[in-house]
């Protein structure tokens, strides 16, 4: 692992400053950094570690919740009221990694993780354009089972691995930051970026800027919501697919809904498609699985992720089922 | 709160060869010789008595490795004491008086009052007056001192241009034979210069531009150490201070050997720069037993055979407490899940869930 130095500032401002200085990363957790120092991915010359700010709480008000960006993951996922209001965002937490790094990871940082994408983590591959730009994809000609079929480009397949995310697009989440020009307040659905020809640009953050927060706001399709994953093994795996779904019923009909996919797309991604196909239907399995076909019409496939196709289809079928199971 | 700190030798070596002809002298009138075969190493300790304990163990087992015996001199006494002696509780050694004690500290090229009444110096010689390896180490608890200065010493005792080649007891043993057979040809005559491969690693390398002194609180014990950034707390943990029972499997946080509790939360301490720590207590496998009666999770482990090859083991208990103060899993495939973190490739997980079952019901009556 290549030498740096270590800052821990007190402040948002001298955060801010420190992270503006090149070769500056900065630090939260470090289950996702670390990780990828120890790979020689990241080779930083500073890390300005953000655990002495003050962003490690839960502020709940009749409209909803602001959670500071250091929140862990797990403590996120077991707060009573994610649990009680916002069930997609715990079930979404609880399916990431393993209760020990969901002990470390935190909210910011999870909003920040980087691909999975092994061309993009193995160093001794030369092409990789989010690691390297320019020098090519490896992955598109390569071993592409667990990439991308949404967003993706001739640059990049990679796919953006976090649940919380998706949970969070669902519920239509608002971060908040303080970079060089002072704070800002940015829609999460405009927060990541599609790889297009800078597959290394995945974020709309300025050299600086922090996360401070995000704020969710409390609505009936948060309060009737589930998550669904599917991956290669019970526990501790990213996912092949997944759907963050939210349901808002009227009598057996539904009058509103949000569907968010997971584990196929270049970023959290919003399902329009399904949520249209959904208004006024009866709340049944059989009009779930009909509307979840409208899923993955855009999907570009790799002959090793084809089977996404369908298997998102079939897990967002299953999230509606759940959710419209829930009292 | 008890402080160690471990202390980088602080006096050039060229000094301490020229107390090689005064230290071999010294110990001939104490009739004292860890043998032309044994390194010594000679501990100075305000007070400072052997018994059982988890850091015996240790002190034990660093003896081993370095083929050395101790000579302990606390409060005027003298105690020899090799790795698998038993304790005498009246000890080898006694009553010298402290002048005879104070000449011998002096010999070694030590400050003469002792300077600080927690501090435990540690010198490792061929038996005849070479100096090989010197440690300051500061701690109240002086067992647990002699056991860190014990490991930081068999590691400076680890010069870089062996390192490769040669594990620590065979550099000290090789060395100091070489050291012997010069000494022998010369009709053990003091040399006029230190003799060039007698001293096996005075030198050491420019200290990095970018260490951070960071004090650390493992198992209740608080540890001063100038550690790097990049530098993991699992390797601090295994290389540093010599606890080794935190397991390096992936180094990835993929496998939870090297699961370890954090403020009372399990983490995986390959992921966990030390710099990041602070002063949040740790608690690692080496904290859990009282003396020789095991921690609950630990005796379950045992008595269902929750494990083969053991390697995942201390990583699997530790992330178990964790599990069961973090009180969400109940049912065996909660268990499971909330295990997940937790690789055993020996695929004991049925005897595993068993053990955290027993051990979280005995928690729960108790």
């Amino acid at each position: 692992m290549k030498d740096f130095d270590y800052l821990k500032p007190s402040a948002d401002a001298d955060a801010v400053h420190a992270g503006q200085t090149g070769g500056a990363r900065f630090i939260a957790g470090g289950t996702g950094l670390v990780d990828l120092l120890r790979l020689d991915v990241e080779r930083p010359d500073l890390l300005v570690d953000l655990g002495g700010l003050e962003h490690g709480a839960i502020e709940v008000d009749q409209n909803g919740l602001r959670i500071g960006a250091m929140v862990r993951n797990s403590d996120l996922a077991e707060h009573p009221e994610v649990v009680a209001s916002f069930p997609v965002l715990s079930q979404a937490l609880l399916s990431g990694a393993s209760p020990q790094i969901r002990n470390m990871a935190t909210l910011g940082g999870n909003l920040l993780q980087r691909t999975r994408c092994p061309y993009f983590r193995d160093v001794a591959v030369e092409a990789c354009n989010k690691r390297k730009p320019g020098s090519g994809c490896a992955a598109r000609a390569g071993y592409s089972r667990m990439h991308a079929l949404l967003g993706v480009s001739d640059h990049c397949i990679a796919a953006n691995p976090s649940d919380m995310c998706v949970a969070l697009l669902m519920l239509d989440a608002t971060v908040h930051t303080h970079g060089p020009r002072g704070e800002r307040s940015i829609s999460l659905a405009n927060f990541h970026t599609l790889p297009g020809a800078r597959p290394d640009v995945e974020h709309v953050l300025e050299p600086g800027e922090i996360v401070t927060a995000v704020s969710v706001a409390k609505s009936g399709v948060a309060k009737r919501s589930a998550y669904v994953k599917a991956r290669d093994r019970a526990s501790f795996a990213f996912a092949l697919a997944s759907a963050a779904v939210g349901l808002e019923l009227e009598g057996d009909r539904v009058r509103n809904a949000r569907v968010a996919l997971g584990g196929v797309a270049s970023k959290p991604w919003r399902c329009l498609e399904v949520e249209q196909a959904l208004l006024g239907k009866a709340a049944t399995a059989e009009s779930f699985r009909a509307a979840a076909a409208a899923a993955m019409h855009d999907a570009k496939t790799t002959p090793d992720n084809q089977f996404k196709v369908e298997l998102a289809r079939r897990v967002v079928a299953r999230a509606l089922s759940l959710a419209a199971e829930q009292r | 709160m008890l402080l160690a700190s471990v202390l980088a030798p602080f006096i050039p070596l060229a000094v301490m060869h020229d107390h090689r002809s005064l230290l071999a002298q010294s110990l001939g009138q104490l009739g004292v010789s860890g043998g032309r075969d044994q390194p010594l190493v000679i501990a100075f300790a305000a007070t400072c008595s052997l018994r059982e304990s988890p850091e015996l163990t240790r002190i034990r087992a660093e003896l081993r490795g370095l083929g050395a015996a101790l000579l302990l001199v606390a409060e005027g006494r003298i105690f020899t004491f090799r790795p698998d002696d038993e304790l005498d509780p009246y000890g080898r050694r006694d009553g010298y008086d402290l002048e005879t004690t104070a000449a011998l500290r002096a010999s070694c090229g030590l400050p003469v009052p002792q300077s600080r009444p927690h501090e435990l110096a540690l010198v490792v010689t061929s038996g005849n007056g070479s100096i090989v390896a010197r440690q300051i180490v500061q701690a109240e608890d002086s067992l647990v001192a002699l056991a860190v200065g014990l490991h930081a010493a068999g590691l400076e005792a680890i010069a870089p241009r062996h390192a490769s080649m040669l594990s620590r007891r065979e550099i000290v043993l090789a060395s100091l034979v070489g050291a012997f057979a010069l000494l022998a040809a010369q009709g053990c005559h003091e040399p006029a210069k230190p003799p060039p491969i007698a001293v096996v690693s005075p030198a050491k390398p420019a200290k990095p531009a970018r260490t951070r002194q960071t004090a650390l609180n493992i198992n209740g014990q608080v540890y001063s150490l100038e550690i790097e950034p990049r530098v993991s707390l699992l390797d601090v943990l295994r290389e540093r201070l010599g606890l080794t029972g935190s397991k390096k499997g992936c180094d990835h946080g993929q496998c939870g050997a090297c699961t370890v509790l954090v403020g009372g939360r399990r983490v995986n301490a390959c992921l966990t720069l030390a710099v990041m720590v602070g002063d949040t207590p740790v608690t690692t496998i080496e904290g859990l037993a009282k003396g020789e009666a095991l921690h609950p999770m630990q005796a379950a482990f045992v008595s269902e055979d929750a494990l083969q090859c053991g390697y995942c083991t201390p990583g699997q208990i530790i992330s178990a407490l964790g599990l069961v103060r973090e009180n969400r899993a109940h049912t065996d495939a909660e268990v499971r899940e909330h295990m997940s973190g937790n690789l055993c490739r020996c695929g004991a997980y049925s005897n595993i869930v068993a053990a955290i079952q027993k051990a979280r019901a005995e928690s729960t009556a108790g």
